[in-house]
């Protein structure tokens, strides 16, 4: 319960600082009245309400959801290095919107979701089953080369693509490194619903998950399905990852962060340990956001590479961790 | 013998059809008097576009394909490759960076500094005090470093006007496009040198096939000779992608189907093939990616990694099914 508390604090900082931290700061007290009494001539009123709050829930969406597919995704394949927003997912999502924008004209940014959410969601799907999210043990090596296949394969795609149509190679390089500046022109209530029902979902089969990942024998003498429940916890990555690349493009490394952080706070409740994920992945995320806008000013840098350089010193830190018999 | 004459007649075929077919097709007698006699329409074609860009792709495929090889053979798996292990991010990343900071040194050596330097980084981070360096963790290491340089070459790529960024991508698919005699000189005479540096080192190499132990036992300095080795063996790496750019995935292809186009046992028959077969994949990856489409021309990458990403994906559900992954 504390512990609880204390990732609500720590959540109520990266909100407090994602509000007033930026080119233009603003006190607490100003953004908290901008929400009560909008006042349209007060320009940190309009800062507030037009740019920092649609970022905002852009952050909590993206960070929240690939907080839970992260965690999701490592339980179940039991590996340390498991990241939706690693594995061939951006690619995916990159892929769909260049076919998307070649095929009916130059996307605007509003069909950017509707095109990057199939793309992203089957990418998540294919990394998960190439990974051995359908088989259990599986070592780590081979999801995460699956995912660089997948990758590769995409990317020599989206190359070809961007180098006869030169028109599409601004959008792509945009969108890529994910950031969380074009929130207020994507579909965050949509995605904030499908990034929920994903959250609930893994919360409603976390006990069939935990059970699984005792092993395939013994969760069937607890009465578990394993198809069944691969199929749920593929479809909770699934939709997650969605969400977060509609609303923020490719962020890497957060779900890589975060589930490992999760389980030190919350313990060894599958429950308790989601519900953790979604709200420290939020956090983080934000605060991600908000240092990316003061470490190079005036320019930002964007959230996905501010998450690549905290959490890519993680991948390799983890990776030398993994003992022999484990990584072979 | 038979399959290396196979090999080489492959070879044969593909030099021969990718000097003919392009945006102005040559027929034979014309290649033939362009070849023979440096004269008529085949000996401008062959002389300033095709035979140097052909060239080029030789002798990259040819180290890339033998360095390739010999990492593989020297951490004992076959997805030890330079491509897989950060070589390429790395040159990508330096490539980006120097267009963003608008450094005018020759690119293709900008990208193989980059190269050595994510490999050196590879070697060192993948080391751990009084062990062994198990050859996953390197790969998986590698990985993790090439995931942060593609991380950080996206976002580069967003600073970047739009011209340039163009620039950029080009040269970060690997391409041999525009290649003189002096990028086929350079390729073959340090491809040339390295490779009888690496022909050297093959009884050395033999010995630490057998494993770590045996080789000591047998009298072998270990570490300097995996050192040596694994230098030599980057730097040619370092030498193809200083002329046709980071191309993917030939390094990974080539040794594996080197070994089963011609059913070599041996070693040197092995790194020959692997040469060989880098030499043909390449070639032929350019030929089809100039050639496949009318009117438009793909760098020779998007071919390679249109062809490599699939034999990965093939590779790891075969080492999935014999429990190695």
């Amino acid at each position: 319960m504390l512990r609880l508390l204390g990732l609500l604090a720590l959540l109520a900082l990266a909100l407090v600082l994602a509000l007033s931290v930026g080119a233009r700061p603003v006190t607490p007290a100003v953004a908290l009245e901008a929400l009560r009494a909008y006042d349209p001539t007060n320009p940190d009123h309009v800062t507030m309400v037009a740019i920092r709050l649609p970022r905002l829930a852009a952050g909590l969406i993206a960070g929240g959801a690939l907080g839970i597919a992260g965690t999701v995704m490592q339980v179940m394949t039991r590996n340390p290095l498991a990241d939706p927003g690693l594995l061939g997912v951006n690619s995916g999502a990159a892929f769909a919107l260049l076919i998307g924008a070649t095929a009916f004209g130059a996307a605007g940014e509003a069909s950017v979701a509707l095109l990057t959410f199939p793309g992203a969601a089957l990418a998540s799907a294919l990394v998960f089953i190439l990974g051995g999210g359908l088989r259990g043990d599986v070592g780590p090596v081979r999801l995460t080369l699956a995912g660089a296949a997948l990758n590769a394969l995409l990317l020599s795609l989206v190359t070809a693509i961007v180098l006869v149509r030169q028109d599409t190679l601004d959008m792509f390089r945009f969108w890529v490194a994910g950031s969380l500046t074009q929130a207020a022109s994507r579909p965050l209530a949509e995605m904030a619903l499908i990034a929920a029902g994903g959250g609930i979902f893994a919360l409603a089969v976390a006990p069939q998950i935990e059970a699984l990942s005792l092993g395939s024998a013994l969760s069937r003498g607890l009465g578990t399905k394993p198809r069944r429940v691969q199929a749920a916890a593929l479809a909770v990555v699934t939709l997650c990852t969605g969400a977060a690349v509609a609303v923020a493009g490719p962020i890497a490394f957060l779900g890589l962060m975060v589930p490992p952080l999760a389980r030190l706070i919350a313990g060894h409740s599958l429950r308790r340990e989601l519900i953790a994920s979604a709200l420290l992945g939020a956090a983080l995320l934000l605060f991600a956001d908000t240092l990316g806008r003061v470490v190079m000013p005036p320019s930002e840098v964007r959230a996905g590479v501010m998450t690549a350089l905290i959490g890519g010193p993680m991948f390799l830190w983890v990776a030398r961790r993994l003992r022999p018999g484990a990584t072979a | 013998m038979r399959g290396a004459l196979t090999l080489c007649l492959l070879l044969l075929a593909a030099t021969l059809a990718a000097l003919m077919l392009g945006q102005v097709r040559l027929s034979p007698v014309l290649l033939w008097q362009g070849l023979s006699d440096g004269e008529g329409p085949g000996a401008l074609v062959l002389g300033t576009i095709r035979g140097p860009r052909v060239l080029t792709a030789l002798g990259a495929g040819a180290v890339l394909g033998l360095s390739g090889a010999l990492f593989q053979t020297l951490f004992r798996n076959p997805l030890a490759a330079p491509d897989i292990m950060g070589f390429t991010a790395g040159a990508g990343l330096t490539i980006i960076a120097a267009i963003a900071l608008g450094l005018s040194l020759p690119m293709p050596l900008l990208a193989a500094g980059g190269g050595l330097v994510a490999a050196l980084l590879v070697a060192l981070l993948s080391q751990r005090r009084g062990h062994a360096t198990p050859p996953l963790t390197m790969i998986l290491v590698g990985l993790g470093i090439g995931f942060i340089a593609s991380a950080l070459s996206s976002f580069l790529l967003t600073l970047l006007p739009h011209t340039q960024a163009a620039e950029a991508q080009r040269w970060l698919t690997g391409s041999l496009a525009a290649r003189d005699w002096s990028h086929v000189a350079q390729v073959w005479l340090i491809g040339a040198l390295l490779a009888a540096l690496a022909l050297a080192q093959l009884r050395r190499l033999a010995a630490l096939e057998l494993g770590e132990d045996l080789a000591a036992g047998l009298g072998l300095r270990v570490g300097p000779a995996r050192m040596a080795l694994a230098g030599t063996a980057l730097l040619l790496a370092a030498a193809g992608v200083a002329v046709a750019g980071p191309v993917p995935f030939i390094a990974l292809m080539s040794g594996p189907l080197g070994a089963r186009i011609t059913g070599a046992q041996r070693l040197p028959g092995r790194m020959l093939a692997a040469a060989g077969t880098g030499a043909l994949v390449l070639v032929v990856a350019d030929l089809a990616a100039r050639a496949a489409l009318p009117g438009i021309q793909l760098p020779a990458g998007v071919m390679t990694g249109l062809l490599g990403a699939p034999y990965l994906l093939w590779r790891l559900s075969r080492e999935m099914e014999k429990g190695e992954l």
